[in-house]
């Protein structure tokens, strides 16, 4: 069994617009993936139906053995995190930390536990001199750690990232590649979206590239 | 530069003053079934696109159908049905909720027709009668911007779940941050695009002058003049017949 | 002769207690294509914004210091008049473009001068040639690709016709296609001289300037990071 698995898909977003059809692919957790294609290949769109945002028109997306359409999102997010191109897309709070803590404030979670984990966090993702700024108004680097930080309070164990690098100068892309090859010795698998493939190369072990909804490689390192 | 094979989209908003004033003027059932099914056929002559406008209002529907039947119950008059000596539907009351339901579908159809005008001919429309360019440029930017909330709403409802929030059962008490929660990437989206925005429209001149010129001329053609004579004359004649 | 002329310039955004720009000196000349480059948040898209005037006169800021366009000070000129010399493209595609047509968004500028209808005409055509859109004309900017975009909003604002353009990270949200195709423009654009200034934190898209300068600590200098 492999961790997400991807059986005869088709999809289409509106009827007579196929991004796929039957496709196939197979991702272990062990893997660095990155997912390469020019802009409207389909890859964004492959990355939300392995995180089951996107639910196939026909065939089967099965992650951690369970069918996507057969597992609500919040359970799978506890498990998958997904890294929206726009970070914005995913903040909710006004201060970078009730951003972190929000969501456990609302699943009635301890104060003092919260504020533990929140603080790790803050620690590990250097954000700490932030604390009390509005999500919305760091720099890209900081929203880009800040948005990372946030979804792996969940502790998931794999990652979904599209297009991670947007915006970022050789100096923060670094520091994010430290991040996640730090990530990746913890154990935590992952998709990159990237149309980069100076920055994936540096830390995924298999290529796959998608061109007009069909992979035309699929390489490992 | 003219549009040509659509109609001047002040004809269209013309049809649409015409059919919403006889929305709101008529009371009689049977012509305002009639009026709606103008509008629905109208619509339908424009090729508007009935079955998206559906799909995106169809929320809408079920609150508009909800309204309908509260309206019903709370009229009181010849009771229809009742229970324990309560009249949950009287006949005053559907005939109401009936009005109600067809002013709606009238107003629904009605904005569809405007719908197949692009918003910058809109613009030009009401530009050449004579309002004030910025506010009908900011009356059409509304008009683009909001379809996108919506795609937007649903876009937060998927990260938010995907944060690990179950939405379906949230206790009463965390409901109400949730939704500030929801609206914040929302609210502060909206504003920081209007304001990139603005700042972009501004650097190409916009409002540097109180006129402007426009590359886009709308002419009226004598299809306009016939239907919007012919439009006014059926108001009218719907009018009278309501009002003997 | 000095296009663009800046001296002494001093800069921080009202709530802030550090400089951000600390006596900074600029010179450009007619016809030059400068680059200038920096880490996030040091000041380059701030520095295009005193350029063009958007600071003072739409955001504010406390500045101090000469910034000069062909002679006169941005700050005592209207918005208005400074639109008819610099124009300026930003990141976002989608934060620029808002009409529903490609033609319609190449004319909202021209319009709002008061350019007369057939000179729009010609502009249009003008400006879609220069970035290769051609046929593109009619068709509805939110159908195309985002590299796509940038070059429509590159084109609407070459149709205010200004002698200067200022490029700000108009190539970070773009996917390598559409890098190489506005890159391509930029160069068409140069050759046909017009002066531009051209803001990014990529080095690989500095290579097509006659001088790359570097924003660091509030002053600008040379940039050796090759």
């Amino acid at each position: 069994m492999h961790y997400i698995e991807i059986r005869d898909v088709d999809f289409e977003y509106e009827k007579g617009k196929s991004v796929f059809q039957n496709l196939s692919l197979n991702i272990d957790k062990n893997e660095t993936i990155a997912l390469m294609g020019p802009n409207g290949s389909g890859k964004t769109t492959l990355g939300k139906l392995m995180a089951g945002i996107l639910k196939p028109t026909k065939g089967q997306v099965n992650v951690f053995s369970r069918d996507t359409r057969d597992i609500p999102l919040h359970e799978i997010g506890l498990r998958i995190g997904y890294l929206f191109q726009n970070p914005e897309k995913q903040f909710f709070a006004n201060t970078v930390y009730d951003e972190l803590g929000f969501v456990m404030k609302i699943k009635g979670y301890d104060e003092e536990y919260i504020k533990e984990k929140v603080e790790e966090k803050l620690e590990f993702f250097q954000l700490k001199g932030l604390v009390n700024h509005s999500p919305f108004l760091l720099s890209q680097g900081e929203k880009q750690r800040l948005a990372i930080a946030a979804v792996l309070m969940n502790e998931p164990e794999y990652l979904i990232l599209d297009e991670p690098t947007t915006g970022l100068d050789k100096k923060r892309k670094d520091m994010l590649l430290n991040l996640l090859f730090m990530l990746k010795n913890q154990g935590i698998g992952m998709t990159i979206i990237s149309h980069d493939r100076r920055f994936v190369e540096r830390i995924c072990s298999r290529f796959i590239y998608i061109s007009r909804g069909e992979i035309q490689y699929d390489e490992r390192a | 530069m003219t549009r040509e094979h659509n109609l001047d989209p002040r004809t269209k908003l013309v049809i649409v003053l015409c059919l919403s004033t006889l929305g709101i003027a008529v009371n009689n059932l049977a012509l305002l079934s009639a009026i709606a099914l103008l509008s629905y056929v109208a619509a339908s002559l424009f090729r508007a696109n009935l079955k998206r406008t559906f799909r995106k209002i169809k929320s809408l529907i079920y609150m508009l159908l909800f309204i309908a039947l509260v309206q019903s119950i709370f009229t009181r008059g010849e009771p229809l049905l009742s229970a324990g000596g309560f009249a949950i539907l009287t006949v005053n009351g559907v005939e109401r909720a009936l009005q109600f339901i067809l002013r709606m579908a009238i107003v629904i159809f009605s904005a569809t027709i405007i719908g197949t005008s692009s918003s910058r001919s809109i613009i030009q429309g009401l530009v050449q009668w004579k309002l004030p360019y910025d506010i009908a440029f900011m009356a059409a930017l509304g008009i683009r911007f909001l379809p996108m909330l919506r795609e937007e709403i649903r876009d937060s409802l998927v990260a938010i779940q995907l944060r690990g929030i179950d939405i379906k059962n949230i206790p009463i008490k965390e409901r109400i941050s949730l939704y500030s929660y929801l609206f914040n990437p929302l609210l502060v989206g909206t504003l920081l695009k209007a304001e990139r925005l603005s700042i972009a429209m501004e650097m190409r001149g916009f409002r540097a002058y109180d006129k402007r010129t426009s590359y886009l001329v709308l002419k009226f053609t004598k299809l306009d003049y016939l239907i919007m004579f012919f439009s006014i004359a059926i108001t009218a004649v719907f009018l009278i017949i309501s009002y003997m | 002769m000095d296009v663009i002329e800046i001296s002494n310039l001093y800069f921080r955004y009202s709530k802030r207690e550090e400089y951000l720009l600390k006596g900074l000196s600029l010179r450009v000349r007619k016809g030059e294509l400068l680059a200038i480059t920096g880490e996030s948040g040091c000041g380059k898209s701030t520095l295009l914004s005193i350029i063009c005037g958007i600071i003072p006169h739409i955001r504010k800021g406390e500045i101090e210091g000469e910034v000069k366009l062909f002679g006169r000070e941005v700050r005592d000129m209207a918005i208005r008049d400074i639109s008819k010399e610099v124009g300026i493209v930003f990141q976002d595609p989608d934060s620029q473009i808002f009409l529903p047509t490609v033609e319609d968004e190449i004319a909202f500028g021209p319009e709002n001068l008061m350019v007369p209808r057939e000179e729009i005409g010609l502009r249009i055509e003008r400006a879609l040639k220069a970035v290769n859109m051609e046929e593109y004309r009619l068709e509805n900017p939110n159908n195309l690709s985002g590299g796509q975009k940038q070059l429509i909003a590159i084109a609407s604002v070459l149709a205010m016709e200004t002698d200067i353009l200022l490029l700000d990270e108009v190539m970070s949200q773009i996917d390598e296609d559409g890098k190489d195709k506005i890159k391509r423009t930029i160069l068409n654009l140069h050759r046909e001289g017009k002066t531009m200034v051209i803001v990014d934190h990529d080095i690989d898209n500095l290579s097509l300037a006659d001088r790359v300068l570097e924003l660091k600590s509030g002053m600008l200098r040379e940039f050796k990071g090759w």
